[in-house]
């Protein structure tokens, strides 16, 4: 279905257009996965910096801070403590996530499994590296201006996020850093949809591809569509900071002017509200091809879990006012938002059933891979049903604020995301380095991960729930929170199992980059494309552009003699 | 089954969260929310209850699906996978009546629940010229919160108004409205022993209103962040009877300053009050 030849392209030869400025969508996608992952640490640090400062208050950071905060002993003090929550929700969203999970197995994944060459505009891929490169030098140097990097929240509401409230340069560095990275991810966007339209091998129609590419292809449209909307937004906010603007100034003491900060934040949550989705799109989709290739079935209703993920993106566009409840919107658009939120739970609850069906009356192989996908299943279902307390307006008013829509975005953000990340990574390793990880060591990573992420962010919606509102410095100042101490202590300790476990999966990876076993070139017996060419995938991918001929989940046809899958480019079987 | 026995536990535990216990100290208080000082609060706390026995439902059965066929299809116990992709008719009407179930079930109950709380409720302005009610005009700042009573000529704005600082003193037995504004950052006036809150927006007022039963000390909290010290913007609530509120307050009209200089911002911050008659 090509609409155009692809050449072979010569191989690069030297060192910087091997490594560095490389047009190979592969060698991009490894590049965003290396920045992806140091994001994660960086960021990770900084989750355990808040953890700490929330269960000990006053108490030094060990180790660490007091080489960090060398002016209080160690103590994390207030205005950093703004400032630490408010680069890890950012780094964490647009530095950790978006990278790993769309820069690079968007890259990595999109050409290998339509059966294509390239991306169809490789050069636009590079620049996307390293544009968004320099968004993540700018966001870092924020750190170290004179009045610190933004504190404002990830969300930078104005006024606050204006001169008035945050005078520093840091404030404008994150506002700047963050409409560049946009830029970079609208070229990647606009890349992945024009590469999955015009590129799939010839055979391959749109419900022949991968989940996973539904999931990526979903995930670029809403980015191509709503990161120009947050890019205008930063832009006006940019102009009030540096230009004497008023577009989000108002009132008639402190501040003045003839805007609205609320615009700010129907702008802010026009783009935001798709974005959670283009954050959990690529994992539904991984995890809705992974679920059926380690149950060896073919995946239950995979045409019914496309379109509902088609569904989800449509329907994420117009429900984004169930963040500003307590802004005391119109009755009516209060009324609206609700019902239209409540809608998103039918394609999920599909989706869900399509879960469950997929590992019904399987053959589970409970490989890594594996059992990552069933803790998403896990997790989501507890990220996407307590969504319900936030989707209906009363309850909303009581809980908006508070560490329960904490806890609710990281079931679902951070936690499946994550999870999913992390078995896309084992699965698709021996294709991208051509070693094996080290299973046991994977299973361990899992588990400690598994049990530590539970203990943080259920504990995180029960002191949500009993009162503690998010963004403090130290929450027993209210005397009503006292009686939560303990169970802030529980959660920084989960936290620290969790950050421990991760530990163990750098390890792994290392040691599996440097010693694992040799990969061969089909490790888990798959049939989608990328598991046809050789291991580690050469620059061109394919000699010869494949011709698909089936779906990518046959497993299991019982008219197959000598194993149990079909490659997508084999004939189907039939009786 | 150590799974099953698990989540047993895990219902139990859940379900005596329902119940009103009066052992305070044990840990399953940490399952409560603060204590519920108003007429219509507990329209909100059994909203809160009746989605945790449904969401606690929907996920069991989420969790028999997980745990049961990772059990007994694990490719030891049921080597050979069923070979269907659930493009059957049968199937498709399972899971389209899982979806409509999950609709029905959980989505059509809270929405209209929410709807009829929110609409008959908490949106629906006391009507000031049938009834009388107390009214609190409140101002954010960085970090502190500010109220203004209307004091004994009614009308706000004026030399008698009694203002405060951090201090908000409201009786039982009468709604009380408040109308609330910002003079430099969005602040989020929330009082959780009545699960409300509501922003505090620069250039535009927001309302509240609400009724208190319980006399008491308690606190109010800014959740929307609004700089370093965010965590130090507690104001604190007192409840009294009918009686000792208008004490207190006949005792503040005699202490009060009585002087307004109009160009003085920092004093000078009230507004005519909005009469709400219809909704």
């Amino acid at each position: 279905m090509a609409f155009f030849e692809q050449d072979i392209h010569d191989e690069p030869k030297t060192f910087l257009s091997k490594y560095i400025f490389s047009f190979d969508h592969k060698v991009i996608g490894k590049q965003f996965l290396w920045y992806g992952i140091f994001f994660l640490g960086v960021g990770g640090m900084m989750a355990l910096l808040i953890r700490w400062t929330l269960a000990f208050p006053g108490q030094a950071f060990p180790v660490l801070g007091p080489i960090l905060f060398p002016d209080t002993n160690g103590v994390v003090p207030p205005d950093t403590y703004a400032m630490l929550f408010t680069m890890h929700g950012t780094i964490m969203i647009f530095y950790a996530i978006t990278p790993i999970l769309i820069g690079a197995f968007g890259n990595y994944c999109i050409p290998l499994m339509i059966g294509a060459r390239d991306m169809v505009f490789p050069t636009l891929n590079m620049l996307s590296f390293w544009i968004a490169v320099v968004s993540g030098i700018m966001l870092l140097a924020s750190l170290v201006t004179p009045l610190g990097a933004a504190a404002g929240g990830w969300t930078s509401y104005p006024t606050l996020s204006t001169l008035l409230g945050s005078p520093g340069v840091g404030q404008t560095l994150w506002t700047l850093a963050l409409f560049v990275l946009g830029v970079s991810s609208t070229m990647g966007a606009v890349n992945y949809i024009a590469t999955i339209i015009t590129l799939r091998a010839p055979g391959m129609g749109y419900f022949d591809m991968p989940l996973t590419i539904w999931g990526l292809w979903l995930t670029a449209i809403l980015n191509a569509i709503f990161l120009p909307v947050l890019g205008a937004g930063l832009l006006l906010l940019t102009f009030d900071r540096m230009f004497g603007t008023t577009f989000f100034l108002a009132g008639a003491a402190a501040t003045s002017g003839s805007g609205d900060p609320i615009l700010f934040q129907h702008v802010f949550w026009i783009f935001g509200h798709p974005e959670v989705y283009i954050l959990i799109l690529p994992a539904w989709g991984i995890v809705s091809d992974l679920l059926s290739f380690f149950a060896r079935k073919p995946a239950f209703g995979a045409k019914s879990t496309a379109l509902s993920m088609t569904a989800i993106t449509v329907l994420s566009t117009v429900v984004y006012g169930h963040h500003m409840y307590s802004s005391q919107m119109s009755p009516l658009l209060t009324q609206s938002f609700m019902m239209l939120t409540m809608t998103i739970s039918i394609p999920s609850a599909v989706f869900f059933a399509n879960w469950l069906g997929t590992i019904w009356k399987g053959a589970l192989k409970f490989d890594t891979p594996m059992i990552f996908s069933l803790g998403v299943v896990f997790v989501f279902g507890l990220g996407g049903l307590t969504g319900l307390y936030l989707a209906t307006v009363t309850t909303n008013i009581y809980l908006h604020g508070t560490y329960f829509v904490v806890g609710h975005f990281h079931y679902t953000m951070a936690a499946s995301v994550l999870l999913g990340g992390f078995a896309a990574t084992y699965f698709w390793f021996p294709k991208m380095f051509g070693r094996m990880m080290n299973e046991f060591w994977g299973k361990v990573h899992f588990w400690l991960t598994m049990l530590g992420l539970n203990g943080v962010f259920m504990g995180m919606m029960i002191v949500g729930h009993a009162g503690m509102h998010r963004r403090i410095y130290n929450p027993f100042v209210y005397e009503f929170l006292q009686r939560l101490i303990p169970l802030n202590q529980f959660i920084t300790i989960s936290a620290l199992l969790m950050g421990a476990a991760q530990i163990i999966f750098v390890v792994n990876f290392i040691h599996a980059l440097i010693k694992g076993p040799k990969a061969s070139q089909n490790p888990w017996n798959v049939g989608t494309l990328e598991w046809t060419i050789p291991t580690p995938a050469p620059h061109y991918n394919f000699k010869e552009i494949p011709v698909v001929k089936c779906g990518p989940h046959e497993f299991g046809n019982p008219l197959l003699k000598d194993k149990d899958f079909q490659y997508q480019t084999e004939e189907l079987v039939k009786a | 089954m150590k799974f099953i026995s698990l989540l047993a536990a895990t219902l139990f535990v859940l379900s005596a969260y329902g119940q009103d216990s009066t052992e305070s100290s044990s840990w399953l208080s940490l399952l409560k929310a603060p204590l519920d000082i108003s007429v219509e609060g507990h329209r909100v706390d059994s909203l809160i209850t009746l989605t945790t026995y449904l969401i606690i439902f929907f996920f069991v059965i989420v969790c028999i699906g997980l745990f049961g066929f990772s059990y007994y299809y694990s490719q030891k116990r049921h080597p050979v996978p069923l070979y269907i992709d659930g493009t059957s008719k049968k199937h498709i009407l399972i899971v389209a009546f899982i979806g409509s179930l999950v609709f029905v079930l959980i989505d059509m109950q809270i929405t209209s629940i929410s709807n009829n709380d929110y609409m008959e409720v908490f949106n629906k302005w006391p009507d000031e010229n049938k009834e009388e009610v107390v009214k609190v005009e409140v101002l954010g700042q960085q970090w502190a919160w500010n109220f203004r009573y209307a004091g004994a000529d009614g009308i706000f704005n004026t030399e008698d108004d009694v203002v405060t600082l951090n201090d908000l003193r409201v009786p039982t037995g009468k709604k009380v409205v408040f109308q609330i504004t910002s003079k430099d950052v969005i602040h989020a006036f929330s009082i959780p022993n009545v699960r409300l809150k509501v922003d505090a927006i620069p250039g535009r007022i927001t309302r509240m209103w609400t009724e208190f039963t319980k006399p008491g000390d308690y606190s109010i909290a800014c959740t929307e962040m609004c700089g370093t010290y965010h965590y130090r913007m507690q104001a604190k609530l007192k409840v009294y009877d009918p009686n000792d509120f208008a004490n207190w307050l006949a005792e503040s009209h005699s202490n009060t300053k009585h002087i307004v200089d109009q160009e003085n911002p920092d004093i000078f911050w009230g507004w005519k009050w909005i009469v709400t008659t219809q909704n």
